[in-house]
């Protein structure tokens, strides 16, 4: 081996290292404005809304907004809040704007005041409630719901509600996400807790509960037979059940988990004419639509449901109620509780 | 040769070696100390508050009991399987040694996520291939394995990150000098009493590298533990932590620190003591004369010893694989497994669209650039700690373990914090930002098998080289590194496999334009079908397997895995 190979490799190390942190100062986008008006320059949008619903979105975006550029940071929820968390400290935000799947993050961001005030006109449509300043505004409806494999279980037999999930014959073929671990598995497990009581937990995991990671550990695991019954993100399954899979949604009866993900605009966003624009884009029909397409229910009334779904309003009224405030304030009360009554052994 | 000789001489040392140091102490140390004195400084005011709710928690003495536990029993479990594989594969005349070399460490380019949701699928107790198979051969009454318990979390873990030590241990044996042991069986020792009473004891310091990486990477994983530990309910550590940092705001990341606080010390004393054993004996196995070692010849039980290495090789490497292989090809998962139920077409999309080409490039680039700076900082820090006498020489060495034994999100984190330019440096979304992550998480891999590997090479060659007026550069080129060539590679190799396919730190610090594969294997695996993620696992697998293989043929066999 040629022994002056590593010297060559020490150099290229170094300049590279160079090459790279100046590079990324130095980097910055200078694309033409094309013809047509609207807002200019960039706008970064953090998001938990899912990729193959945010490319499908690129192409109309881009026709409602021809001079802008639209960056998108795609995780989940927890990675997103995460990754804000670190630059709330840093006092850095890169965001502009803000959808992820966790009402009550709003409310704490609002709380700090990291939020901008805006009423979008399209926000007289929202039929869902909203932020009455305007810092935050409902965009996208996802369901915590009941789901069964058909293989496994015949309609007639499936659960109706929570309360069937406790009957001895599904002992031990139950799983949900973990609330430690999943945004939308913490509103289940709060929403649940409020109406139900903590014993309802205590007895589920009496009746053998298993608790994963997520959603998607869960979808597979319902897909593949593991379990016969999960609680999960109604849209996991439309979209399989889209796909001819055999799985199906059951609305308890006794209150589905209903989780209406806002859109907010940050207070250091340094384009916040295309923020609003934005927004208001999202709230409009157009942007409604491409919300269905993913799966997830509109806020509007004036769109369709999902494709398999029934409308919101049929079980809109029965909703199991969601303390948003509560949940902002003692979140980490309430992941103690499930944790000390479910996960410990 | 004057005076004036031996002072640039000296220079060029120091400066090499303060270089690196200084690298180190701006990428790696800067942001963890940075973090760690945020968590306990409340807007300007020290505060231990946090240390104590999060320590007066018995849940968190128990994940971090379970932790110790469980990294304890990896490393002893890896320890074992180990040495005896690679002293087969680099001592022995075991037929096929190249093909089980590569084979051995095979578990190390499949990412740990996809290979334990592989496992779940495997040994499930409900719905288990390997659990529903026995049952129907031996006619069982019950699944006999549970994967979703302690033994199965060890399992998991050891199949994973045993390579650690199969690397390191199996670089050392390579470069040792067989005249001690060919004293011993001059001597009338058996072939089995050299190598218990001569070889083991001279690859202590290298056992002891493999092992303590072993016990750091089982301690500081998130992935495998929240994909098998979870539904078994068992807590560790790295959980624990992340719970905390998904509370989202700033008094979650500083209980996250507090917490992981303990993992860092629990990694530097098992160091520190590591260093007390190995500083009272000489394990100098490289010396001048030394020739290729022997090889021994296992006569009749060369066919026992490919059985076995067979038998591991198929349990533990091709089972996963074939079961991500056979996941790639699957139409849905609701149906069994049968010829009806395969099908190339989740491979097309894979291999056509473009979205794939961008983060595999990314990924390239800063994998090899984390492990060649790594790489590069490693030799110079462990040779500042083996070699020279200079106090407090060891500090670097046991600085570059803070960052391997912290949860990688937990540096994400960090990072963010320190370098978004409130310090003066702004990487933020570029792709340098994601190199350091990689080099903070794992520059200890690389400093660990390089610095056991400089342990066991006797000063006496680098004396000759400079008394013979070579410079203390051309020394280094020229003996140094030639003789502990074998750990280079190997900690590089190490260094760049699991920055390659890095997920934790990727998904949260990646920008628009910087996403990673580990990233995409996230989104695929949650949001689009597991069975692209699968193919994309795949296609890892074959690139890498297809990069070493061209290394080694390019170089002749002296550099890959």
């Amino acid at each position: 081996m040629n022994k002056r190979w590593y010297v060559v490799v020490a150099l290229i190390a170094v300049v590279g290292m160079m090459g790279m942190v100046f590079a990324g100062c130095g980097s910055s986008t200078a694309d033409k404005p094309k013809a047509g008006g609207g807002p200019t320059g960039t706008v970064m949008i953090y998001t938990s809304i899912y990729p193959d619903i945010i490319e499908k979105v690129k192409p109309e975006m881009a026709k409602a907004f021809p001079n802008l550029d639209i960056q998108w940071f795609q995780g989940g929820t927890e990675k997103v809040v995460t990754k804000i968390s670190g630059e709330v400290e840093a006092n850095k935000v890169s965001a502009d704007l803000l959808m992820v799947a966790d009402p009550s993050y709003y409310l704490t961001l609002k709380e700090r005041n990291l939020l901008y005030k805006y009423d979008a006109p399209n926000r007289k449509d929202v039929v869902l409630p909203k932020d009455e300043e305007g810092y935050w505004t409902p965009v996208r409806v996802s369901n915590m719901i009941i789901a069964y494999n058909t293989k496994k279980i015949s309609a007639a037999d499936a659960p109706k509600s929570w309360q069937d999930l406790l009957d001895p014959k599904w002992k031990g073929r139950v799983g949900m996400p973990s609330p430690l671990l999943s945004g939308t598995a913490f509103v289940t497990a709060s929403a649940l807790s409020d109406k139900f009581g903590w014993d309802y937990f205590t007895a589920l995991k009496n009746n053998g509960l298993k608790v994963e990671e997520g959603n998607s550990a869960l979808q597979n695991k319902l897909l593949t037979g593991e379990y016969d019954i999960v609680i999960i993100l109604e849209e996991n399954i439309l979209k399989m059940a889209g796909k001819g899979e055999p799985v199906k949604v059951v609305y308890p009866e006794d209150g589905t988990v209903i989780v209406p993900s806002p859109i907010a605009i940050f207070n250091s966003s340094k384009n916040k004419e295309a923020a609003q624009a934005i927004t208001n884009w999202w709230l409009s029909k157009e942007g409604q639509q491409a919300i269905v397409k993913g799966w997830m229910h509109s806020v509007r009334a004036d769109v369709e449901p999902p494709k398999g779904a029934p409308a919101l309003k049929t079980f809109l009224e029965k909703a199991a109620p969601t303390d948003w405030a509560k949940m902002a304030k003692q979140a980490e009360q309430i992941k103690e509780t499930f944790r000390v009554k479910i996960l410990d052994k | 040769m004057g005076v004036k000789g031996a002072l640039s001489r000296l220079d060029a040392k120091w400066l090499v070696i303060l270089g690196s140091v200084g690298v180190l102490v701006i990428f790696v140390v800067v942001p963890m100390v940075y973090l760690v004195i945020n968590s306990f400084i409340v807007d300007g005011v020290v505060d231990f508050d946090n240390y104590k709710t999060v320590y007066s928690k018995i849940v968190n003495w128990e994940a971090l009991m379970n932790t110790f536990k469980l990294s304890l029993l990896v490393m002893i479990l890896s320890l074992i399987i180990s040495f005896p594989l690679a002293w087969l594969v680099g001592r022995t005349n075991m037929p096929g040694k190249g093909f089980f070399r590569t084979t051995f460490v095979a578990t190390y380019m499949i990412p740990p996520y996809v290979g334990a949701i592989a496992w779940t699928q495997l040994l499930n107790p409900s719905v288990g291939f390997v659990n529903t198979m026995l049952v129907h051969m031996f006619n069982l009454s019950s699944s006999p394995f549970n994967i979703y318990s302690m033994g199965g979390l060890v399992w998991v873990l050891t199949l994973f990150y045993s390579p650690f030590a199969f690397i390191t241990i199996s670089r050392a044996l390579e470069k040792m000098d067989p005249t001690l042991e060919e004293a011993a069986r001059i001597s009338g020792a058996s072939p089995l009493r050299a190598l218990c009473d001569v070889t083991l004891p001279l690859m202590f310091p290298s056992i002891l590298a493999g092992g303590l990486l072993v016990f750091i990477a089982a301690g500081s994983c998130f992935g495998i533990p929240s994909i098998v530990g979870m539904p078994a309910q068992i807590e560790v550590l790295t959980t624990r932590i992340v719970t905390y940092v998904y509370m989202g705001d700033s008094k979650g990341i500083r209980d996250a620190t507090a917490l992981a606080v303990s993992l860092m010390l629990v990694a530097n004393s098992i160091l520190f003591f590591m260093t007390m054993m190995l500083g009272k004996k000489d394990y100098v196995t490289i010396g001048g004369k030394s020739t290729r070692p022997n090889i021994v010849d296992l006569g009749v039980w060369k066919w026992a010893a490919v059985a076995v290495a067979v038998t591991y090789g198929l349990v533990t490497v091709f089972l996963p694989i074939a079961s991500i292989f056979v996941s790639s090809l699957i139409k849905t998962y609701s149906q069994p497994i049968n010829l009806s139920n395969l099908t190339f077409e989740n491979w097309l999309p894979v291999i056509q669209s473009s979205q794939f080409i961008v983060p595999i490039k990314n990924s390239f680039i800063t994998a090899t650039a984390a492990a060649t700076i790594s790489t590069v900082i490693a030799v110079f820090v462990s040779y500042l700690a083996i070699k020279t006498r200079a106090k407090g020489r060891f500090i670097p060495d046991v600085l570059s373990t803070l960052g391997g034994a912290t949860p990688s999100v937990v540096i994400a984190l960090a990072l963010i914090i320190t370098f978004s330019g409130n310090l003066g440096l702004n990487l933020y979304s570029t792709l340098a930002i994601l190199v350091v992550g990689y080099m903070v998480k794992y520059l200890t891999m690389s400093v660990r098998t390089i610095s056991a590997s400089l342990s066991q090479v006797h000063a006496s060659l680098e004396e000759a080289a400079l008394n013979s007026g070579a410079s203390w550069l051309r020394t280094c080129k020229d003996i140094m590194l030639p003789l502990i060539a074998p750990s280079i590679v190997a900690g590089w190799f190490l260094v760049f496999m699991p920055s390659f396919y890095e997920l934790t730190m990727s998904i949260i610090l990646y920008g628009a334009k910087t996403k990673t594969i580990g990233v995409l294997l996230y989104e695929l695996q949650t949001y689009a079908d597991p069975q692209s993620a699968s193919v994309l696992s795949v296609l890892v697998l074959i690139i890498v397997l297809a990069g070493n293989l061209i290394i080694r043929k390019l170089t002749k066999g002296s550099v890959g895995i």
